[in-house]
C-alpha cells in the first residue's frame, strides 16, 4: 500500500487543462489572465502538441517593464515563451518528476510543468508545488499510518490485558462468596447436629447476606454480557418508585449486617407513578444503594426521590470513604476498580457501575457524582417517565 | 494429650473464611489460630510457632504470595510450612505453589479436600 502511494504518477496530479496556440497575440492573452483570477500559466500548443509556456508571472513581468506592453502586444505570445518548457510524461512518478522540474536552471524553474501522453499529445498542465504538498502528505500518511497500527497494537494489548484482568478479577469474586457459603453449609450443619440454635440461626442469617451478594455479582455479569450481545431488552410498565425505593432499602438493611450506619428515606408521602422499565429501575438504585453500604463503616446512606417534569430524580448520599477527584472519570470505566486486584479491601467486579450506566442508557436516563475523599458520595440518578 | 494436638496458623483477610474454616478443623481435632491480614501474621507465627500455616492470596496491602516469600526468608519461620488456601481458580494455585516453593494449595470451598489435604501436609 505504502509502495504503491510513494510511486503515484504525475498523471493523477493534473491541476489545468488550459492551453493556448502558440500565435495568439500577446494582448489577447494578457487579457486572458487578466479575466481569469487563478490561472496561473498556459501551455502553448498547436495540433494538440505543446510547444510551450507561459506563465502569468512571467508575462505580467515582461509587459510592465518600460515599454513593454508596446512591445510585445501585437507579437504572437510564442515570441515571449518558454519554448523549452519541462514535459513529462503522464505515467512518470511523483519523485522523478519532482526531481526533473528542480534540477532546471534557476530561470527556467516554475511552478508549472506540461504533462503529455505517451505519443507526446498534451495532456495539461500540473503544479510543482502540489506535486510536493502530495509528496510531504505521502510522507506523512505513512508516519500516520505507522503510528496508528502501533496505537493499535497497544490498545489490542490493553484490551487483552484488561480482559484477562477481569477473567482473574471475576474468577475470585465469584469464587469467594460460593465457598463462604460452603464453609457456612458446613457450620449450620455441626450446629444442627449439636442442636445449638442460636448458632445456628447466627449462621443461617450470614448465609443469607452472603447468598445476597453473591445473586447481585452474578447478575451482574449476566446482565453485562446479555448488554454486550445487544440482547437487553426493555420492557416499559407503569410502578411506584417509593414502593420500589422502600424495598431496595430493606435489601441495603441487610448488607448492612452490624454495621452502625442507618438508612434514611427522604420520600414524598403518597405514590410516585412512573412508566419505565422497573427491573433495571430497581437493579439501577440496587447497585448504587450496595455500594454506598460497601463502602460506609458508620453514619448513614440517605435515599432521596423527587419529582421533576417527567423524571423521577433518586439521590443516594453516604458517608462512606468518598472518590478522589482523579478517579471519579475512571468510575464508569468497564472493569476498572479504584484498587489492585489481588490486595483490594473490598469486594467486587468492577462491573456494578458500568452496568448502571448501560442500563440507565436504555432507559433514557442518566447518572452524576460528587464526592468528597474521605467524607462520602453522591450519587443523582434521573429516571424518565416515557410518554406514552 | 493436649500437647500432641497439632497447631494449625490461618492468615485470611475475611472472617468468615476464617470462622468456617477454624471450627471445620477444630472438629477434626487441631488446635486453629488465626491472624486477620498480612501484618503481623510474621510475628503471630514466630509466637504460636504452628506446625502448618494456611495462607490466603488475596488479601489488603501484601498479598499472601508475597508474604510467602517473607516467611521462608525469616529464620524463626522458615520451617512452618505454608500451604496456600485461596478461592483463586487451580491452575493459579499450581503456579503459585511452584513458583514460591510452599508445600502445596487447597482451593478454598472444598471441605473435604480441605480436611484431606491438612491431615496429609502434617503427616
Amino acid at each position: 500500500m505504502e509502495h504503491a502511494e510513494k510511486s503515484l504518477v504525475v498523471g493523477k496530479l493534473i491541476t489545468s487543462k488550459e492551453s493556448i496556440h502558440p500565435y495568439v497575440t500577446t494582448r489577447q492573452v494578457a487579457e486572458r489572465f487578466f479575466n481569469i483570477q487563478n490561472l496561473d500559466a498556459l501551455a502553448l500548443v498547436e495540433e494538440n502538441m505543446p510547444v510551450g509556456i507561459v506563465t502569468r508571472t512571467k508575462l505580467l513581468f515582461k509587459l510592465f517593464r518600460r515599454y513593454g506592453f508596446e512591445l510585445y502586444e501585437r507579437k504572437p505570445i510564442i515570441t515571449i515563451s518558454d519554448k523549452n518548457p519541462l514535459i513529462v510524461k503522464e505515467d512518470e512518478s511523483l519523485d522523478t518528476a519532482i526531481d526533473k522540474a528542480l534540477k532546471r536552471s534557476p530561470e527556467d524553474i516554475y511552478d508549472e510543468i506540461i504533462v503529455t501522453d505517451d505519443s507526446g499529445f498534451y495532456k495539461g498542465l500540473l503544479s510543482v508545488k502540489q506535486m510536493i504538498i502530495q509528496q510531504s502528505n505521502v510522507l506523512a500518511n505513512s508516519i500516520i499510518q505507522r503510528e496508528m497500527a502501533n496505537a493499535k497494537a497497544k490498545e489490542f494489548e490493553e484490551l487483552n490485558k484488561i480482559k484477562s484482568q477481569f477473567i482473574a478479577n471475576v474468577t475470585h469474586e465469584l469464587r469467594s462468596p460460593v465457598n463462604v457459603i460452603i464453609g457456612l453449609a458446613e457450620l449450620m450443619r455441626v450446629s444442627a447436629e449439636r442442636g445449638y440454635v442460636e448458632q445456628l440461626k447466627d449462621r443461617i442469617s450470614l448465609l443469607m447476606s452472603t447468598a445476597i451478594n453473591l445473586r447481585a455479582i452474578v447478575t451482574n455479569i449476566l446482565d453485562l454480557s446479555k448488554i454486550e450481545a445487544g440482547k437487553m431488552e426493555v420492557i416499559y410498565e407503569h410502578f411506584d418508585i417509593v414502593t420500589l425505593i422502600r424495598e431496595v432499602a430493606d435489601t441495603i438493611k441487610v448488607l448492612l449486617g452490624n454495621k452502625p450506619v442507618d438508612v434514611i428515606l427522604n420520600l414524598p408521602e403518597n405514590s410516585l407513578i412512573i412508566n419505565s422499565d422497573p427491573v433495571k429501575v430497581r437493579q439501577i438504585i440496587t447497585n448504587i444503594a450496595s455500594n454506598a453500604a460497601k463502602f460506609t463503616e458508620k453514619g448513614k446512606i440517605t435515599i432521596t426521590l423527587e419529582a421533576n417534569n417527567n423524571n423521577a430524580i433518586v439521590s443516594i448520599s453516604d458517608t462512606g470513604i468518598g472518590i478522589k477527584d482523579e478517579d471519579i472519570e475512571k468510575l464508569f470505566v468497564a472493569f476498572t476498580q479504584l484498587e489492585d486486584s489481588k490486595t483490594k479491601r473490598h469486594e467486587g467486579t468492577g462491573l456494578g457501575l458500568t452496568i448502571t450506566k448501560n442500563l440507565l442508557n436504555l432507559i433514557g436516563g442518566n447518572i452524576s457524582v460528587s464526592s468528597k475523599f474521605g467524607e462520602g458520595t453522591t450519587f443523582k440518578i434521573t429516571v424518565p417517565s416515557k410518554n406514552e | 494429650m493436649k500437647n500432641s494436638k497439632k497447631k494449625i496458623l490461618i492468615i485470611d483477610d475475611d472472617e468468615k473464611h476464617i470462622m468456617a474454616t477454624k471450627e471445620i478443623l477444630e472438629n477434626e481435632g487441631f488446635e486453629v489460630y488465626f491472624h486477620l491480614n498480612s501484618f503481623g501474621a510474621t510475628n503471630s507465627a514466630i509466637e504460636i510457632k504452628p506446625d502448618l500455616i494456611l495462607l490466603d492470596i488475596n488479601m489488603p496491602a501484601l498479598s499472601g504470595d508475597n508474604l510467602s516469600k517473607l516467611l521462608s526468608t525469616n529464620e524463626k519461620t522458615k520451617s512452618i510450612p505454608i500451604v496456600f488456601y485461596s478461592s483463586n481458580d487451580e491452575d493459579t494455585l499450581r503456579k503459585l505453589v511452584v513458583e514460591h516453593k510452599v508445600k502445596g494449595y487447597i482451593c478454598k470451598g472444598n471441605i473435604s479436600e480441605l480436611k484431606r489435604k491438612v491431615f496429609s501436609y502434617l503427616l
